[in-house]
């Protein structure tokens, strides 16, 4: 049985001052196997979210369910650990501090957690880092304490919302290939949102191809690009056909966008 | 995962900041301006331009302040000020620190207390004053009520928005490696409203200290307000103006240590 068993998933959020509700994600099934990684894209507004925080166990599910080696999600979990789309660092700890921060919430006993933290800030490359507090800190350098924050605490499922979205390009390429790096020796199971076609081809085993109103799945695409990659990939034909069936589907789904627009 | 890679990185730069040894040009330029200013204070009386009886001298300052040091019973009046001062503050701070986290934690306690409680951080605590003479009597009580009153206001009302306004990214951040309410409250809540406290603390400072030499000067029978309504009486310009520097530096000396702590606080929040 796969490890991340999403079924008949649906989402409504009340919609503010009304008993109207709102769906956000319907009907999604979607299986993950374990060690997987897992790209999730759509347009803006998609539900690519919603998803990965119901995962979380950060939303209540309206209908349907989610089960994580078999067990029922209906909550936050040490099995998974959050990257969040915005930084979300505490800004009077450090680095370390930080990094420490998941270990103290779910008392971590896998000894001190001291050498825990400043193991990860390392693996991240922050070694010199460990004592300046975020404001110190650019915005790669930040996400990658995120990173390393929810890495410590040793999850079965990494769930990652756009943790490079605030980034340039450059540094959101590298970042991506640091990643694959940490991930290709830890072989965790990684779900990541992204609307970067490049980089939701680039990571991936398995690209969830989202649509709107209300969310849902259109298409998962099986990624057969060899491991270890690295950027010379972005220029191989497999990557260009991938790039192409993407591209078409976002487009799609902008101009129904604008169909909606249109009728409101 | 166990191994660790060092990529590479830049070395730390840490600036060691020299620059208060260097006198900056505004600091040169305000010093002459006080010298000048003590100059024509001093002379303005010997040439007729000012009556020196309302104006008094520097130097006459200057002995008066050797005076007070001296002989004027100074440390016994300081010390009932300052307790009266300590007292109404710390049972400020008892008071409003608790209630300031209950009604930023809970929203029903919240609406249930905030108009009042505006409305009585807006009204000038003062005019309490003879009502708190007429309960307390004239001893040091009724000050160290208006000072509480004074300073109990500004700290929960900015304890209160500083835990009500916690960032929701951090409250879903904690939760999602599952932190308790208890963890919440003290490893997210609490920090995080620090410079909100110590904002109100600062702002307390100043009522406070207000609120001790109004209730003096109002009625008293000791204490650095009832030492300014003496010498009011008795026109001694030269002793009013020290127990008037006096005041001020103690307010300020306060005011700039807590705005130090606050700023090294605000200095990790991103800006
Ligand atoms: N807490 C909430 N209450 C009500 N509606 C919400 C809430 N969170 C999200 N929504 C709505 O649900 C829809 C999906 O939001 P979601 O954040 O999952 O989209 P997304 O695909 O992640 O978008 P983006 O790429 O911009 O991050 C949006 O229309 C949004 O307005
Ligand atoms: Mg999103």
């Amino acid at each position: 049985m796969a490890q991340i068993e999403i079924r008949d998933l649906g989402i409504d959020y009340r919609k503010p001052k009304s008993n109207e509700v709102f769906s956000a994600v319907d009907s999604v099934d979607l299986s993950v196997e374990k060690g997987e990684f897992v790209t999730i894209v759509g347009s803006s507004g998609c539900g690519k979210s919603t998803l990965l925080m119901a995962v979380a166990g950060l939303v209540d599910l309206t209908r349907g369910s989610i089960e994580i080696d078999g067990k029922r999600v209906d909550g936050p979990g040490p099995d998974r650990a959050v990257v969040f789309q915005e930084a979300s660092l505490l800004p009077w700890r450090s680095v370390r501090g930080n990094v420490k921060f998941g270990l103290e919430m779910q008392r971590w006993s896998g000894g001190d957690l001291n050498e825990r933290a400043m193991q990860m800030i390392r693996l991240v490359g922050l070694g010199r880092f460990s004592d300046y507090h975020p404001h110190q800190l650019s915005g790669g350098m930040r996400q990658r304490v995120n990173i390393a924050r929810a890495l410590a605490v040793d999850p079965e499922v990494l769930l990652m919302d756009e943790p490079f979205g605030a980034l340039d390009a450059q540094t959101r390429e590298i970042m991506g290939t640091e990643l694959l790096r940490i991930w290709e020796r830890s072989k965790k199971t990684a779900l990541f949102v992204t609307h970067d076609i490049d980089e939701a081809i680039f990571l991936a085993d398995k690209i969830v191809v989202m649509g709107r109103n209300p969310g849902h799945i259109k298409e998962v695409i099986t990624v057969d690009l060899p491991r270890p990659r690295n950027e010379a990939i972005l220029d191989s034909d497999a990557f260009h056909e991938l790039r192409k069936r993407l591209r078409a589907h976002l487009a799609e789904d902008m101009s129904s966008m604008q169909l909606v627009q249109e009728v409101a | 995962m166990r191994s660790a890679e060092m990529t590479a990185e830049p070395a730390e730069t840490r600036q060691l900041s020299l620059s208060f040894l260097r006198p900056s040009r505004s600091a040169v330029i305000g010093t002459l301006a006080v010298l000048a200013f003590l100059v024509l204070w001093q002379i303005a009386p010997g040439i007729g331009w000012v009556n020196g009886r309302f104006t008094s001298r520097p130097t006459e300052v200057f002995l008066a302040a050797i005076d007070i040091f001296g002989n004027d019973n100074f440390l016994y009046h300081a010390r009932i000020s300052l307790t009266e001062f300590v007292a109404g503050f710390a049972l400020a701070i008892v008071v409003s620190i608790p209630l300031g986290v209950l009604l930023g934690t809970s929203k029903i306690a919240r609406y249930l207390i905030d108009p009042p409680l505006m409305a009585l951080y807006i009204a000038p605590t003062l005019v309490l004053l003879p009502i708190m003479v007429i309960w307390l009597g004239i001893d040091m009580a009724p000050k160290i009520a208006v000072v509480f009153l004074g300073a109990v206001f500004p700290i929960v009302l900015n304890t209160m928005a500083g835990m009500s306004e916690a960032d929701p990214k951090f409250l879903r951040m904690a939760r999602s490696f599952g932190a308790t309410r208890f963890d919440i409250f003290t490893r997210v809540l609490v920090p995080g409203s620090l410079p909100a406290l110590l904002t109100g603390l600062r702002l307390a400072v100043g009522r406070a200290v207000l609120g001790v030499i109004v209730g003096e000067l109002f009625v008293s029978q000791a204490g650095i307000g009832y030492q300014l309504n003496l010498y009011g009486s008795a026109m001694r310009i030269d002793r009013l103006l020290v127990y008037a520097l006096i005041v001020s530096a103690f307010g300020y000396t306060l005011t700039v240590i807590v705005r130090s702590v606050e700023n090294k606080i605000r200095d990790w929040r991103s800006k």
